[in-house]
């Protein structure tokens, strides 16, 4: 009987099993990740609350003014999955989407702290409509967003769009996918990314908040099941989880491709590497997490799991997506310490430790400065609502 | 009784030609002829009576040895059953005699015979013509148009297939070739023709958690789909039940005999609401083709994936399209690759020109307008036509999906009229009537499972009132509309196993 594992079995193992040990870069660089700032604030409605909540939040992180003043901002928002497909009635947005009226409030408070240029970003479900049309089929009202300051646009990164060629971004050191990643031309023309995500659950990574968000810049012309083979399709087609999820498929040859071809072709492995790796190769300089309104259990309606509508009536900003994740967690009832086999990484390696060890920010809270209300004011179990739904379906 | 539009029909296999033709099939068994013979008995009507069904349809001539014996083996079926009140119509197929089965049957008091092609010179009886959808004789002298190749209606297994990238599944439905039967024949009645699937004989993939063992057949709420896909869309399904149904239903078996009842119920519901079926397809787009010869592919499945991607839309048929009135649509797709004749162009053309945007196919010649900038992924080279747009396909053979989307997109949201949300193996149907006040908007799931939450309609244009009827529900169901900040209002329905309509009154 063999006594010792290859490397390679090693990190086949990593991706099965609870407990499992995490296999993160060859060589961590947690050492010299930055520390960040962030801030939370209760908020239970998208009323006038909305506005100067997020503003104080802002100005608890330092201020946005340094940040954006003159700069060109790019604001990658969430509207993840089927859009056909709420949770119950509730409108998308009060449940898995970033809702309109705090991406309209954080666009008034990029441009009031001087922004030049505020581009609104996503690359939406399988589709190359335009932002306007997606907000529109969702009965928003896009208007608001562009109208909320000056020299606002949108763009779907789904693909080519405006652009001329696509834009790379080398995962500095330690990629353990791949070693970079092809992006629409809005992330590198951008002098500051902002990640504007949900406070939710997901059901292949645990948790998805403003580092998860990173994954969907991804252009599905080359990643995503309808690629082309060698170059970019000039339409996205398909969803991403053939490339990322299962290794099924490979990205179109003209992206840089996967390290090694033998690595496990597990969601629960892959998509937080991947995840990792995006957060380092493009960072976050800027993320807010929408908690006023959204959905336990998972990123989108899957149907059968215990999911509901809720509202924690919180929103968090900071200016590490390590860090303000990491305080997420914390307010979802989770501990970002744990890794896989603890909640809420049951199947997956977590994204945030991963992160860590490529220098993106520290999961640790005592190691960031953390602004505005205690997070023990407004913990929302996300835990105890699955439970408690799991129980009265027991009892029907 | 008289072949007539108000004719429900059903299949009667029964007696020695449906025996030899067959025999050699696979899977074909003693206890299946069996079964045919006894649906010869005179008594086998009793299934019928009391049901909406008032027209058997027998098989009469396939140019088989057998052919001679079926006439005299359905004498005592077809008298007792012209005696209850029921017209028989002949099946004749293959390389049967043609005229001398016409002359049979009139001979034996057939109300009509079905069958492909042309009809025979100087029948003496009503010939409905039988043809796939692609061949339909719109022109026929007959109350009936026959469509031949329907489909069994639900989500194909295995599933794997994908409907487009929109992560709605593939479904199999005969609303579209409906759809063009009835424009292209409005005053006709159109029956469509399909069996049911053998049923599995192997188990099923274990699934998780495991469902309850089935009875063997198709399910109740299959039958009941295949009712109502075709009712739906203004037509009627030529009844045909499974080899384990006929059998069981002879022998007064209650699981079919409930079956049974659930389709009789579903028939009475529909038959209810005739008024519907004068209504007409309505949305901001029209398809426009003659869904003839080479064009007919192409305007059948746009009208197959308009449902797919929520965006409801009218027919028109284009040879009458020269008298047909545009008002109130947004766009019209051309999609006849010949090219129109010069009337209807013009027509066309100051549809575009009075607002409207046109989209035609890639070999559109000299096109009118001048060219405007588009995202350059669209399929469509777009073009500013005075207040309006001429949109011109890049390509000769596109993807017909990318097709569809791309229309509703250059369209917009902004003026869709409906939406359907938490529903994704259903499609739904809009009409209204001629004067604009009522609308009802069929919806029918192919899954046949209640989805884990109801589905959900956007209403773009205030209405007075909404109601939710269905054969699933014991009685209509006022439908609270609940109004939305960006302007409509929302529907919330139950759930739904496979049909239900929304009444919509202005």
């Amino acid at each position: 009987m063999k006594q010792h594992l290859t490397r390679r079995e090693l990190l086949a193992g990593a991706g099965i099993g609870a407990g499992a040990l995490l296999v993160g870069p060859a060589r961590s660089l947690a050492a010299s990740a930055p520390a960040g700032r962030v801030a939370v604030a209760k908020c239970k409605t998208y009323g006038p609350e909305l506005v100067p909540a997020m503003e104080k939040m802002f100005d608890q992180i330092g201020g946005l003014g340094g940040l954006v003043k003159g700069k060109t901002v790019a604001m990658k928002i969430n509207l993840i999955g089927v859009r056909w497909q709420r949770l119950g009635n509730a409108p998308m947005e009060e449940t898995f989407w970033t809702h309109p009226r705090a991406i309209g409030a954080a666009v008034h408070l990029i441009g009031k702290a001087g922004a030049k240029k505020i581009r609104v970003v996503e690359g939406p479900w399988s589709t190359p409509e335009t932002l306007e049309e997606v907000m529109l089929s969702m009965n928003w009202k896009p208007q608001d967003i562009l109208s909320a300051a000056p020299n606002v646009e949108f763009e779907n990164t789904n693909y080519l769009g405006r652009g001329k060629k696509y834009s790379r971004f080398m995962v500095p050191a330690g990629a353990m996918i791949y070693p970079g990643y092809d992006l629409n031309h809005s992330y590198e023309d951008c002098d500051v990314f902002v990640s504007f995500a949900k406070l939710k659950e997901h059901a292949a990574t645990g948790i998805t908040l403003s580092m998860k968000n990173v994954y969907g810049t991804t252009p599905i012309t080359i990643y995503g099941e309808g690629a082309g083979k060698d170059e970019p399709s000039l339409r996205p087609h398909g969803g991403r989880g053939g490339v990322f999820h299962f290794a099924s498929r490979l990205p179109s040859k003209s992206a840089p491709q996967q390290i090694d071809m033998s690595l496990p072709k597990e969601a629960g492995y892959r998509l937080p590497r991947i995840i990792a790796e995006l957060n380092a190769a493009r960072p976050v300089h800027l993320a807010i997490i929408d908690g006023v309104k959204a959905a336990t259990g998972a990123e989108t309606n899957y149907g059968s799991r215990p999911q509901a509508a809720v509202n924690p009536g919180v929103l968090i900003a900071g200016t590490n997506a390590v860090a303000t994740d990491a305080v997420a967690m914390s307010v979802m009832g989770f501990n970002p310490m744990n890794d896989r086999g603890k909640p809420p990484f049951a199947s997956s390696d977590n994204m945030l430790h991963l992160g860590e060890d490529l220098g993106v920010g520290l999961r640790d809270l005592s190691k960031n400065e953390i602004a505005g209300v205690p997070i023990s004011e407004v913990v929302f179990d996300y835990t105890a609502v699955r439970n408690k739904i799991l129980a009265d379906r027991k009892k029907a | 009784m008289a072949l007539n539009a108000e004719s429900v029909p059903m299949r009667w296999p029964a007696g020695p030609l449906d025996i030899a033709c067959r025999e050699k099939a696979k899977g074909f068994t003693a206890e299946t002829a069996d079964v045919l013979r006894k649906w010869l008995d005179p008594d086998s009507l009793a299934i019928v009576q009391s049901s909406p069904v008032n027209c058997l349809v027998v098989s009469w001539a396939a140019g088989l040895p057998a052919d001679a014996d079926q006439p005299a083996a359905l004498k005592p079926l077809i008298e007792k059953g012209r005696q209850a009140g029921f017209g028989f119509v002949g099946v004749i197929e293959g390389q049967a005699d043609r005229p001398a089965a016409v002359a049979a049957a009139k001979a034996a008091g057939l109300a009509a015979v079905a069958m492909d092609g042309d009809a025979p010179a100087g029948a003496a009886i009503p010939v409905i013509p039988w043809n796939k959808a692609a061949k339909l004789k719109p022109a026929a002298n007959s109350p009936v148009l026959g469509i031949s190749d329907g489909v069994w209606p639900g989500i194909p297994q295995p599933s794997g297939q994908g409907g487009g990238p929109t992560n709605l599944p593939w479904v199999d439905s005969n609303g579209a070739p409906l759809l063009i039967a009835r424009v292209l024949a409005p005053d006709k009645a159109v029956w469509i023709g399909f069996d049911p699937p053998t049923p599995q004989t192997t188990p099923p993939p274990q699934q998780t958690p495991p469902r309850p063992p089935q009875q063997p057949g198709n399910s109740a709420d299959a039958y009941v789909l295949a009712v109502a896909d075709s009712a739906s869309y203004g037509a009627k399904w030529v009844i045909s039940l499974d080899d384990q149904l006929r059998a069981d239903l002879i022998a007064r078996k209650p699981a079919a005999m409930d079956t049974w009842k659930k389709v009789i119920h579903t028939m009475v519901f529909f038959d209810q609401r005739k008024q519907a079926r004068t209504y007409r397809p309505d949305g901001p787009l029209a398809i426009l083709s003659d869904f003839a010869g080479p064009n007919y592919d192409a305007g059948e499945e746009a009208i197959n994936l308009f449902p797919r991607i929520r965006q409801p839309f009218r027919v028109i048929a284009r040879p009458q399209a020269a008298g047909a009135n545009f008002a109130g649509l947004l766009a019209i797709y051309y999609v006849d690759r010949d090219a129109p004749d010069a009337a209807l162009r013009q027509k066309l053309i100051a549809f575009a020109q009075g607002g409207g945007t046109l989209f035609v196919p890639s070999n559109w010649s000299n096109p009118e307008g001048t060219p405007v900038p588009a995202e350059p992924y669209l399929l469509f080279k777009v073009r500013s036509l005075a207040k309006g747009r001429l949109a011109v396909c890049k390509e000769d053979q596109p993807d017909p999906y990318d097709v569809v989307a791309d229309i509703q997109n250059i369209i917009s949201h902004r003026n869709d009229v409906l939406r359907l949300y938490n529903a994704p193996s259903m499609n739904f149907l809009y009409e209204t009537s001629a004067q604009g006040k009522q609308g009802v908007i069929h919806l029918l799931n192919y899954s046949r499972r209640p989805g884990s939450d109801g589905p959900l309609f956007y209403v773009k244009e205030p209405h007075k009132s909404a109601r939710l009827v269905s054969p699933e529900i014991a009685s209509p169901t006022d439908l609270a509309f609940a109004p939305q900040e960006a302007g409509g209002a929302e529907l919330f329905l139950p759930k739904l196993t496979v049909y239900g309509a929304v009444e919509l009154e202005k």
